[in-house]
């Protein structure tokens, strides 16, 4: 427990220049956002067809990551796996940005951002039986409970710590399985509609989120000088390897199923259509096949640089997977009577990149990331690096 | 409490989209320019889509006007944030626009397209235009008096025209009907109170054979369609 944790300098220039350029982009995107509040929804991507884009997709992806980095920090704080505790608060405060920038990203889809306050309005204005309204529980309760989970880590009170951790990561868990069930329980989009997706969404952001978590923590212990412990990277690998194969087994079931049953229309679409590229090319390649490659590779799993190539492929390939459901999902033709559907009513939606929204989502990035320095700058999250060698203590179970 | 309906016999539509064009006059609903309908960003409350089988030159086409189909298990009611979609008492699915978030949900749960996003503001001169018919106030006022884009729209049944002619005393599905009903040159479109066992719907219902779309999924609609 003899560690301890300081806040990084931030007074080099280059310190000062990645937050001036972070802070240049999201402005950009704040002018993208407020364009298409103030204009409407037409200069975005989105149509009647596919009514979610790229906000809900970042979203999801987001929500992914904070779930999967704080269940992550549990190791330490429920489990006592010593060996973690030095990446345990940075995954704690990761978290807390990621859902953030969720929130934000949610906003940016919602066509009256104005209006929001009506979504926490629970069972006084709200429907219940809306999978949106219970997450609105789930999103609100998760935020002010990592909040607090981070506030009584750095009091260092290690009964409470230990209590919170459980609460978060049962909390955590549930709202990466109720984003899951927002998809998972419309019966009129077939490729969404499947009682797996809550676990296929939480499995997926484990993965994601340790991935995340690895590349954030070998980033900045290079960027801030600071010695590590390599095996902690190399036994996270172990695990995140562990993790994805449980991923590709929920995914495989649920695609099996729906190919199984007679009514494969919308899952032959989804493999072999216009976006068969983002599934077999970004979901499959590089989340699944090349990571697993690498990370049993005898001697690339033993490699920073391989564990770190296939971690950042992990975090690229998971955003394949929410875009591979959230776009082909919707764009799939609705059979709205037995027959070939002429014209635009029959036709599959197209989704064109704009470049308000790209912006937009970019802007949700980089303020994620000016808070990440902020952060770094202005609490203790980071371990003291005392004699130079490595911060992290190395295991004695190893 | 009357339960409304409407039938749509699929052997008397020709496909003359005048229920269409009725819906956008009386409703005020925007028009797109042809790209944004090839985008599908043109907001339609009531559409008709052609349905081809078989292949050249044995080829069947029906034609199928698609209102809103107000289910009665409405996957849209159920799965709204913020009771901006609801069912009303006589069984109408309204939208309430000073409610509605523009979440789009509603878009992605609804089985039947009828739901659409206005995604921009449009000029004041189309919003108010001088073509309107002058006694739009013998069907009461019109619901919508200001709009914004942002918000989901969909079909009302012209709920105006019901309310309106109920406080007037009048029949409902004789003396007033939705507009679609009432611009159909051929009379394709029936509508009426469904509970109501001499309604002119209950006994056509009762004496063709009828269908309601995507039953599969039992949201039962009150649309039906009467086959050829």
């Amino acid at each position: 427990m003899g560690l301890t944790f300081s806040k990084i300098e931030g007074k080099s220039r280059d310190f000062y220049i990645l937050l001036i350029v972070l802070a240049v982009f999201t402005l950009i995107g704040f002018i993208c956002f407020m364009v298409s509040y103030i204009t409407g929804h037409h200069v975005l991507g989105t149509n009647n067809i596919i009514p979610w884009g790229m906000p809900i997709i970042i979203t999801i992806y987001l929500i992914g990551l904070s779930a999967g980095s704080l269940i992550l920090s549990s190791l330490t704080y429920v489990f006592g796996k010593e060996e973690y505790r030095p990446i345990a608060r940075l995954a704690v405060f990761l978290a807390i940005i990621l859902i953030f920038g969720a929130m934000i990203g949610i906003a940016m889809d919602l066509g009256r951002p104005e209006k929001s306050w009506r979504l926490f309005m629970f069972f006084v204005l709200n429907n219940m039986r809306s999978m949106f309204a219970v997450n609105g529980i789930l999103y609100g309760g998760y935020f002010l409970i990592g909040i607090v989970y981070l506030g009584v880590i750095f009091a260092e009170k290690y009964k409470f710590i230990r209590m919170m951790g459980m609460l978060a990561v049962f909390w955590a868990a549930l709202v990466h399985m109720g984003t899951g069930a927002i998809f998972g329980f419309i019966a009129a989009r077939p490729i969404f509609f499947s009682p797996i997706k809550p676990f296929e969404f939480l499995a997926a952001a484990m993965v994601s989120g340790l991935a995340l978590l690895m590349i954030a923590v070998v980033a900045i212990f290079k960027f801030t000088k600071r010695n590590f412990n390599k095996t902690i990277i190399f036994s996270l690998g172990k695990l995140l390897l562990t993790l994805i194969i449980v991923l590709v087994v929920m995914v495989l079931v649920d695609k099996l199923t729906h190919l199984y049953s007679p009514d494969r229309e919308p899952m032959v679409w989804l493999l072999t259509g216009p976006y068969s590229w983002v599934f077999w090319g970004l979901q499959v390649g590089l989340a699944y096949i090349l990571p697993i490659l690498l990370l049993a590779h005898p001697r690339y799993s033993k490699n920073i640089r391989g564990v770190m190539v296939a971690a950042f492929l992990v975090v690229i390939g998971i955003f394949g997977e929410r875009f591979a459901l959230v776009i082909p999902g919707t764009a799939y033709p609705l059979p709205f009577y037995p027959g070939k559907i002429e014209g635009i009513w029959g036709a599959a939606g197209s989704f064109p990149i704009t470049p308000v929204e790209s912006f937009m989502s970019i802007g949700i990035f980089t303020l994620m990331g000016l808070f990440l320095l902020l952060g770094l700058k202005n609490l203790e999250l980071l371990p003291v690096d005392e004699k130079g060698e490595q911060t992290p203590a190395p295991s004695e179970k190893k | 409490m009357p339960r409304w309906g409407m039938v749509i016999d699929l052997d008397k539509c020709v496909g003359c989209q005048a229920c269409s064009t009725a819906c956008k006059v009386e409703n005020n609903v925007p028009h797109g320019s042809p790209d944004e309908q090839r985008l599908r960003r043109e907001i339609y409350w009531n559409k008709v889509i052609a349905v081809t089988t078989g292949k050249y030159p044995r080829v069947n086409t029906e034609l199928i006007p698609m209102p809103c189909m107000h289910c009665d298990h409405a996957p849209c009611v159920t799965v709204c944030p913020t009771k901006a979609t609801y069912r009303r008492e006589d069984g109408i699915i309204v939208q309430d626009f000073r409610r509605c978030i523009g979440c789009k949900y509603c878009i992605v749960a609804c089985p039947y397209g009828a739901r659409s996003f206005n995604s921009k503001e449009q000029e004041e001169k189309e919003y108010h235009r001088q073509d309107l018919p002058p006694d739009r106030s013998v069907w009461g006022q019109w619901p919508f008096p200001t709009r914004t884009h942002g918000v989901v729209e969909k079909c009302t049944f012209c709920f105006h025209r019901i309310d309106q002619g109920l406080k007037e005393g009048k029949k409902i599905g004789k003396e007033v009907v939705p507009a679609c009903v009432e611009d159909c040159p051929t009379g394709a479109r029936i509508f009426g109170d469904l509970d109501d066992t001499h309604s002119e719907i209950s006994s056509l219902l009762a004496s063709r054979d009828w269908i309601r779309l995507r039953e599969e999924l039992d949201t039962k609609s009150k649309v039906y369609y009467l086959l050829k």
